[in-house]
């Protein structure tokens, strides 16, 4: 159960309740996405568009440069490198967050599917066994931002694969503009370009997917995302964290198969590895279900981080976000 | 009638008794302390947590030996206790008439 539901009413009331701004300085890097850079989006070619990221990265990079320099002795300890290299790793996630946002627009033309140029997929064979066994596939993955270019690359191929979403993501550093106006906005813009998803909060989420694995389909689910009502602390990158524990249970309902997906790159040249299907083990309460699983799971994303650690994005949203 | 399923339905009791079995189970309800009906029930578990729901069908298709169409896995169905057990019995009635 969620903290805030534990407040008796009269405390909730006496809680003092922080009026956000009219409009922050990210609500003005959002309006200028949504409107402007998106109509350019929509006519001028790729290469016009990543111009304006490269012109917009050392804005990113310095409004984001405390919780950059947060991020650095965590990638260090992590990925086992110099803090200047940890330090390039934290340009390289924001600047990685950034073109994939700029990614984004171009799925919102007409012609979308033409813009994806893949430049390789690794272990297609075991992409293929895990579906031949017709119990459907979930596509175990980490918050690598090009994994939506691989959902929309395996879509034109036949493989459509449900994505999950959490579309109300808090965002501390809004303003009443970005909360009225524009979030609502970029939510709507988001289910145009990526139409087969399911929102988080969604209570029918959990059933969809369940409808998708029984259709012998696919369905991509991060096992560093949000965590539910029900999260388990683990280690994850050399810290703990909390892990959701309901893809653990879709696996353990459904008898689905579990293929570690990495998908790193740009729209203009990206590259999809399909790591072995896991070895499920298979327990008889929810609980130990979890336990069983969990480190190898775990394991599986942490070495993908640690192979792509510019590619990985929550180096410093985990801080922003839970810390 | 129990509270959590004062709904007015017309079903085999066997039928109500086993789904609310399934309920207890595996939302882990405690009926003691209910007086609320079980849509409500449903929707405030659910609402916390929509993994939830699969324990729930997943008790269900065990409690009753019987597998939900794709079509029926809605929170619609699951949530409307006189359509979930018409569906129910339905689905038992067509495993009797293929058995031989």
């Amino acid at each position: 159960m969620r903290a805030d539901r534990k407040l008796p009413e009269s405390v909730a009331n006496s809680l003092p309740t922080v009026e956000p701004p009219l409009v922050t300085f990210n609500d003005l890097l959002w309006l200028l996405y949504l409107y402007p850079v998106r109509w350019v989006a929509g006519i001028m070619p790729r290469s016009f568009l990543y111009a304006i990221g490269r012109l917009a990265d050392p804005i990113v990079q310095f409004y984001s440069r405390g919780r950059k320099a947060k991020a650095v002795p965590w990638i260090a300890d992590a990925c086992r490198v110099s803090p200047e290299r940890a330090n390039s790793i934290a340009r390289g996630s924001l600047s990685c967050g950034l073109f994939s946002l700029l990614d984004d627009l171009l799925f919102l033309r007409p012609w979308s599917k033409d813009a994806l140029r893949c430049s390789g997929v690794e272990g297609m064979q075991h992409l293929e066994s895990a579906v031949a066994r017709g119990k459907g596939v979930i596509l175990l993955a980490g918050h690598f931002p090009a994994n939506r270019l691989a959902g929309q690359y395996l879509r034109a191929r036949g493989y459509a694969v449900l994505s999950l979403r959490n579309r109300r993501a808090t965002n501390v550093a809004e303003g009443r503009l970005g909360r009225r106006f524009l979030r609502p906005r970029w939510i709507e813009l988001q289910n145009i370009a990526f139409p087969d998803q399911v929102d988080v909060r969604d209570p029918e989420c959990s059933l969809t997917i369940l409808r998708r694995m029984r259709a012998g389909g696919l369905a991509a689910l991060l096992l560093d995302g949000r965590p539910g009502t029900n999260p388990v602390e683990h280690l994850f990158l050399g810290r703990p964290q909390s892990i959701p524990t309901g893809i653990f249970q879709i696996v353990r309902l459904s008898g689905c198969a579990v293929v570690p997906m990495l998908c790193v790159g740009r729209s203009d040249g990206f590259r999809i590895r399909f790591d072995p299907m896991l070895d499920v083990l298979p327990a008889p309460t929810r609980d130990a279900f979890v336990s069983s699983n969990l480190p190898q799971f775990v394991t599986a994303i942490e070495r993908q981080v640690v192979e792509n650690p510019e590619e990985w994005k929550l180096w410093i949203h985990f801080l922003a976000r839970r810390w | 009638m129990d509270p959590l399923f004062s709904q007015t339905v017309v079903r085999p009791p066997d039928t109500l008794d086993r789904i609310r079995r399934a309920l207890i189970g595996s939302l882990h309800v405690n009926l003691s302390e209910e007086d609320l009906a079980y849509e409500t029930k449903l929707d405030e578990t659910v609402g916390l947590d929509s993994v939830a729901v699969l324990e729930f069908v997943a008790a269900l298709e065990q409690e009753f030996g019987i597998t939900f169409a794709p079509e029926m896995l809605t929170i619609e169905v699951v949530r409307d206790l006189s359509r979930l057990a018409s569906y129910i019995d339905e689905l038992l009635a067509r495993s009797d008439i293929r058995e031989p």
